[in-house]
C-alpha cells in the first residue's frame, strides 16, 4: 500500500541528497566497489534497447505525496465505439483503459474498477486475448471487491504485462508498444489536468519525460502495414511531436505548458478512447 | 566448460515443458529464471510497501561486459533496482547512475558478496536503492561476472554434481535479468 501524505518534494529531496552524502563517504571509503562516476558517451558494454514505461501509479504515488487530488473526478471512461477491425486502435484503447483502472484505484471507487475489469475483459475478446485476460479480470474485479488496492494494482500491471506479452508471442510488438502508449497517454493527461487544477513546479516536473515521448515517436515512425498510414496514427504521431517540442526544449515547465501538455493529450487520446470535441481541438490548436 | 546443476528436479521438469511444447506447437510463457532471482531479492522490499513492477528486462550477455539500462523515474519516489542471474557461480552486480553518469545509489547489496568469490551458489541477485534528485532519465548498470574454471573448480569442492554432458554447457554468455520497484 502507497502511504499519502503531503510532505513537500525539496524536503525529500534534501533528506535523500543527505543520505546520498553519507552513501557517497561510504563508497569513497572502500566499503563500495560502485565507481562515482561512468562516462555515458563512451559506455564500455551494450546498451539494452527495451524501454519499460513506468505504470500511471508510479507517477499518482508522488501527486499524492504533494497533496491528494480528486482521483474521483479523473475517472472518465471512453464513450466512442472503436471499430473492431482496427487493432491498433484497439490495443491504444486497451492501455488507455488500463490506465483509467489506476485512476479508479487512486480513487478507491470499487464500483468502477469493476466496471473497467468487465471492460478489459470485452476488449480483450475483441483482440482475440481473452483466455490469457480472463482470469486477470477477474481478479480485478474479485479484489476491488475485498477492496485491496495493492492487489488491484498488481492485477492491473499484470494485466497489461500479459497482453504485451502475447502480443509480442504472436510476433505482434507494435500492437504491444501502442498498449503502453495508451496507457501512458491516458496517465500523462489525467496528471496534467490534477496539474492544471492546482499548478505547483514540483507537481510539473512530474511531465519531464522526454525520453518517452521520442520512444513513443520513434515507435510510431517505425510502424508498418495499413494501420500506420491511417488518420489517428497519423495524428497522434503529430501530436507526439508536439509534445516533445515542448518538453524536449524546457528546463522547467510553466502553467501554461502544462494546460498546452493536457489540451495536446487530450485532442490525442480523442482518436481512440474519447469523442472528438471542437473546443479541445481548439484549445491545442490544431 | 560444464555448468553446475543442484536444481537437477526444477531444470528436468523445465527440459519436459520444453519437449511437450515443441510436440504440440503450444505456446506458454517459461519462468524466466534470471529474473526470479531477481524477483527473489525483491521480496523482503514488498513487505517495506514498495511495488514491484511486472514489466522487467533480461537476456544474456558474456560476463563482464557491462549492460546499461534506461529508465524514467519520478522525484518525489523510492526505488529499488533488483538484478540477478541463475547461472551457477556468477556474480550480478547492480548500479544507478544520473544523465551525467553520477552515481546515485544510497545503499545496495550483492548476493553472494563478490570478495567471497570461493563461495560457489545457485546463482546471484544484488540489489541498489535510490532517491531521484530529478525527474529524468537514469542509467541502470548491471555487471554478471563468471570465470568457468574457477566456478568448475569451487563446485566440485563443494560437491555440486556436473550437469548432463552438451547440456547446461557454458557457451560464452550468461544469462541476466533486472526489476523494480517503487513507493
Amino acid at each position: 500500500m502507497i502511504k499519502t501524505f503531503s510532505y513537500p518534494l525539496s524536503q525529500l529531496f534534501r533528506r535523500g541528497l543527505s543520505v546520498a552524502l553519507v552513501a557517497g563517504f561510504l563508497s569513497a571509503s572502500g566499503q563500495d566497489e560502485a565507481p562515482l562516476q561512468i562516462d555515458l558517451d563512451n559506455f564500455p558494454g551494450e546498451i539494452v534497447e527495451k524501454v519499460v514505461v513506468p505504470i500511471p501509479a508510479e507517477i499518482f504515488a508522488v501527486l499524492d505525496k504533494l497533496g491528494e487530488p480528486n482521483w474521483g473526478s479523473g475517472i472518465k471512461l471512453p464513450s466512442g465505439e472503436v471499430s473492431a477491425n482496427d487493432r491498433s486502435l484497439l490495443a491504444l484503447t486497451f492501455g488507455g483503459l488500463v490506465a483509467e483502472g489506476f485512476i479508479a484505484v487512486q480513487a478507491k471507487d470499487a464500483e468502477e474498477i469493476q466496471k473497467i475489469g468487465r471492460e478489459v475483459l470485452a476488449l480483450s475478446n475483441a483482440l482475440g486475448l481473452a483466455v490469457a485476460v480472463r482470469p486477470h479480470s477477474l481478479s480485478i474485479i474479485e479484489a476491488a471487491g475485498d477492496k485491496d488496492w495493492s492487489r488491484v494494482r498488481d492485477e492491473l500491471d499484470s494485466t497489461q504485462q500479459t497482453v504485451r506479452e502475447t502480443m509480442e508471442k504472436l510476433r505482434d510488438d507494435e500492437l504491444s508498444n501502442l498498449v503502453s502508449l495508451g496507457g501512458w497517454l491516458r496517465g500523462t493527461n489525467v496528471v496534467t489536468v490534477f496539474i492544471s487544477d492546482s499548478f505547483s513546479e514540483d507537481k510539473a516536473e512530474l511531465l519531464n519525460q522526454p525520453g518517452l515521448i521520442i520512444h513513443f515517436r520513434e515507435v510510431l515512425e517505425k510502424m508498418e502495414g495499413p494501420s500506420s498510414k491511417t488518420p489517428a496514427m497519423r495524428a497522434i504521431l503529430v501530436g507526439l511531436a508536439r509534445l516533445e517540442s515542448i518538453i524536449g526544449s524546457l528546463e522547467t515547465i510553466s502553467e501554461e505548458d502544462v494546460r498546452q501538455l493536457r489540451d495536446i493529450t487530450r485532442v490525442m487520446l480523442e482518436e481512440f478512447y474519447y469523442e472528438k470535441s471542437d473546443s479541445a481541438a481548439d484549445k491545442a490548436g490544431n | 566448460m560444464t555448468r553446475y546443476f543442484n536444481t537437477f528436479t526444477q531444470r528436468f521438469t523445465a527440459l519436459l515443458v520444453v519437449f511437450f511444447l515443441a510436440g504440440g506447437g503450444i505456446a506458454y510463457s517459461f519462468v524466466n529464471e534470471a529474473i526470479s532471482m531477481a524477483f527473489e531479492a525483491a521480496t523482503p522490499y514488498v513487505e517495506q510497501g514498495f511495488e514491484v513492477r511486472e514489466d522487467t528486462w533480461s537476456g544474456e550477455v558474456e560476463p563482464g561486459k557491462p549492460l546499461l539500462v534506461r529508465h524514467q523515474l519520478f522525484r518525489g519516489n523510492e526505488y529499488w533496482f533488483w538484478a540477478g542471474t541463475s547461472w551457477p557461480g556468477a556474480t550480478v552486480k547492480v548500479d544507478i547512475f544520473d544523465s551525467e553518469g553520477q552515481s546515485v545509489k544510497l545503499e545496495g547489496f550483492v548476493k553472494p558478496p563478490p570478495k567471497k568469490d570461493q563461495e560457489f551458489s545457485e546463482g546471484s541477485y544484488a540489489g541498489v536503492r535510490t532517491l531521484p534528485g530529478k525527474t529524468a532519465t537514469y542509467f541502470v548498470r548491471v555487471i554478471v561476472e563468471f570465470d568457468p574454471e574457477a566456478a568448475a573448480k569451487d563446485a566440485k569442492l563443494q560437491g555440486f554434481n556436473p550437469a548432463v554432458d552438451g547440456v547446461g554447457e557454458f557457451t560464452g554468455t550468461v544469462d541476466w535479468g533486472l526489476a523494480y520497484g517503487y513507493r
